[in-house]
């Protein structure tokens, strides 16, 4: 079973097929969970204190808006993890953990960075696309060094 | 004000289950779904399910929900346990950012549907080529589609 | 209490920023709850059409759609807080627009505000205050006449400033350095009232503002507390006898600067800032000190200068004063080195508030500083327009305060 990071990390659609095909996948709502049962000081609704954006400069530095700061203190270390990626790049209406296109692009970048095996791919549109899109996901799992079922 | 913050639910994981199905209501599910629960908590929603439990519970039941329907049934992890007033739309207003978000994967969980499908019927011979190619076609309506769409219609 | 204000809120970045709980304690502090417009995806896509500004991030997008929400009618609201993470570029053209276009399609009051982690509710408490008061107290704020014998006191956090009016004039006024908050005050009270020739006994309500508001207010057993940005506007667009129609107030202050765009005597938009002491009126009176004169000789000084002869960067008070020691080293003339300060702290104004609000005429400017008519001319320069300063514009929260007190004098 390989890690997986997804994109975008809110996708019901990649969190599936990774999972259906035996991986994990890594996603926002892992980095919320544990926030959300890590006790410490209240800082609804994400548990995300002003502290995070402190982490984040690890990803990005002071001059980058604290919203991307923040949100890579919950990727950064997903991403670290990561042995591969699906990444969607069509995913323009993404919103919440994945709303700020700054964030999104430096994600992409990161992963791209560590020369992981990735597979990039679009929103299917048609049908047949669909085909092609559920195939190409379960070929590009099937060869992962970690295996997986599929 | 630096107030404390208590988790609640710690040590579980909370997967949502969406089903998109023409033989399949959300309530149907449930119903299924609380006779294999054996302890993992299940919460009925719009669109599906709520499972939250011990990660090994929930895994298991996990399984035997996508057995139901397996091309109709689409499962993820959620950060938050079921019900929490931090992301429940009656306090916030509105609906969370997220929920909007699923909308837009739920417009194409049918051609995820008729890919898992069609995967299975052609077996190794659907294998993509190395660059997916982008169809230009315009897609024809599916006659199984159309029966589907009939059946499931409300009287 | 009365039912809680509705403020909706559209912001992109405030929970990974770690500051929406901050948001959320300055709106119940003010009896006010923030919510979140509901909208579908379908909104959201129609939204970014119509609207016509095609910005990447999908939250900025659901910020239009949820701002359009609000101008249709389709989803109500007492009040709308606009937030995006500062420094962020795409964020702050649609905050900016936004701003622009609510209150041009609705009657909704609008704040607007970026933040970073630091942001606290306490920075956030005056903006949402006066959100609140704008749809809580219109009734109140419609008030353009004073009646009665009422007093106002405006607690500043260089000075304090009391005012007592009757039958709509002013007949007496109190100055005082803030020291210690409630000495202060009572020593400006003790001036206006012996100007007035009348005594507490008198004094038929009791209005407080500015940032000792609370303490005074309590102290006082004040009919009216409220925060400066609704009763400087309403101060200002009085003594200026411009009360309808669209004007622009500006106060620069000892700690932080209001820019608002006033409708009505209402507030349509503000900004509140002063990050930097640097565009302040503290600059000011460093600049005089340094200079050798009074702080009101400072603004005759400055006219007698041209600013453009020394090169003074005030972004911060620390620089600001170095430039000033030397361009003072250098030969520079004290009228030019007046000038330049007054330019700079009138610029950085301009720059980093003025952007914010519509500047429509008149533009009004009150406080203290108003009188240092060397800052008022280069305000003028910049916004290329005859700058008013009213009469008693040194004591606008005052007699703002007082003004709107006398909706509390019995039998009104």
């Amino acid at each position: 079973m390989a890690k997986v990071f997804i994109y975008p990390a809110t996708s019901l659609i990649l969190s599936d097929l990774v999972a259906r095909f035996g991986h994990k996948p890594l996603g926002a709502a892992l980095g919320i969970r544990e926030r959300i049962q890590t006790a410490g000081v209240d800082s609804p609704p994400l548990q995300i204190t002003p502290e995070e954006p402190k982490r984040g400069l690890k990803y990005a530095a002071v001059e980058v808006p604290s919203g991307v700061r923040g949100r890579m203190a919950i990727y950064g270390p997903l991403i670290e993890e990561a042995e591969a990626a699906v990444i969607v790049t069509d995913a323009d209406l993404a919103f919440g953990c994945m709303g700020c296109a700054r964030t999104d692009e430096l994600i992409l970048f990161s992963l791209r960075q560590k020369g992981m095996p990735i597979l990039e791919l679009k929103y299917p549109t048609t049908e047949e696309e669909g085909v092609q899109f559920v195939a190409a996901i379960k070929k590009f799992l099937a060869g992962l060094p970690n295996g997986g079922e599929a | 004000m630096m107030a404390e913050y208590t988790p609640d639910y710690v040590g579980t994981v909370t997967k949502y289950v969406f089903v998109e199905s023409p033989s399949m209501t959300p309530g149907e599910l449930a119903l299924r779904a609380y006779e294999a629960s054996e302890g993992v908590l299940i919460k009925e929603t719009c669109f599906g399910l709520q499972v939250t439990g011990e990660p090994e519970s929930v895994d298991r039941l996990i399984e035997e929900i996508r057995a139901f329907d397996p091309t109709h049934i689409f499962i993820k992890d959620r950060g938050f346990p079921p019900g929490d007033p931090r992301r429940c739309r009656a306090n916030l207003g509105g609906a969370r950012p997220g929920y909007l978000g699923h909308e837009r994967e739920f417009r194409i969980l049918r051609y995820i549907t008729h890919g898992l499908e069609e995967l299975d019927r052609r077996g190794e011979e659907a294998e993509v080529p190395e660059t997916a190619p982008v169809s230009e076609k315009k897609p024809v309506f599916d006659i199984k589609r159309l029966q589907e769409i009939i059946e499931t219609e409300e009287p | 209490m009365s039912r809680k204000v509705r403020i909706a809120q559209l912001t992109c970045g405030s929970e990974y920023s770690g500051v929406q709980k901050e948001i959320y304690e300055a709106a119940e502090a003010v009896g006010a709850e923030m919510f979140f417009p509901d909208i579908a995806l379908a909104d959201v896509e129609r939204a970014v059409k119509t609207f016509g500004l095609d910005v990447k991030s999908a939250d900025l997008k659901l910020m239009i759609a949820r701002g359009m929400a609000l101008v249709e009618g389709k989803v109500e609201a007492d009040g709308v807080f606009i937030g995006t993470c500062f420094r962020c570029a795409e964020a702050a053209i649609v905050r900016n627009e936004l701003r622009r276009y609510i209150p041009e399609n609705s009657k909704l009051p609008v704040v607007s505000y970026s933040f970073t982690e630091r942001t606290t509710s306490g920075t956030l408490l005056t903006r949402m205050e006066a959100l609140t008061t704008i749809a809580r107290r219109r009734a109140l704020l419609a008030r353009e006449e004073q009646t009665g014998i009422t007093m106002g006191v405006d607690s500043g956090s260089s000075t304090t400033k009391a005012v007592v009016m009757k039958d709509n004039q002013i007949v007496g006024t109190g100055w005082h350095p803030t020291t210690e908050v409630i000495k202060s005050a009572e020593s400006a009270i003790a001036d206006a009232l012996a100007m007035a020739g009348l005594t507490r006994e008198d004094i038929q309500a009791i209005g407080t503002t500015g940032y000792g508001r609370f303490l005074i207010g309590k102290h006082l057993g004040a009919d009216l507390i409220q925060e400066e940005l609704t009763v400087n506007s309403k101060g200002a667009v009085y003594l200026a006898g411009h009360q309808r129609g669209s004007a622009t107030v500006i106060d620069i202050g000892g700690m932080d600067n209001k820019a608002i765009s006033v409708i009505d005597g209402i507030p349509g938009t503000f900004t509140m800032g002063g990050i930097c002491a640097g565009a302040s009126g503290r600059f000011l009176e460093m600049t005089a000190k340094r200079l050798g004169v009074d702080i009101t000789e400072l603004g005759p000084l400055a006219m007698k200068g041209m600013g453009k002869n020394v090169s003074m960067n005030s972004y911060c008070i620390v620089f600001g004063t170095q430039s000033l020691v030397n361009a003072l080293a250098a030969g520079s003339s004290r009228e030019d080195v007046a000038a330049a300060a007054c330019h700079s702290v009138a610029e950085q104004v301009f720059e980093q508030q003025l952007q914010e609000v519509d500047i429509k005429e008149p533009v009004i400017m009150v406080g203290g500083t108003s009188l240092i008519e060397g800052l008022v001319y280069a305000m003028g320069q910049l916004l290329q327009t005859e700058i008013v300063v009213p009469p008693y514009s040194q004591y606008i929260g005052a007699v703002g305060s007082a003004l709107l007190a006398s909706g509390f004098v019995q039998g009104e």
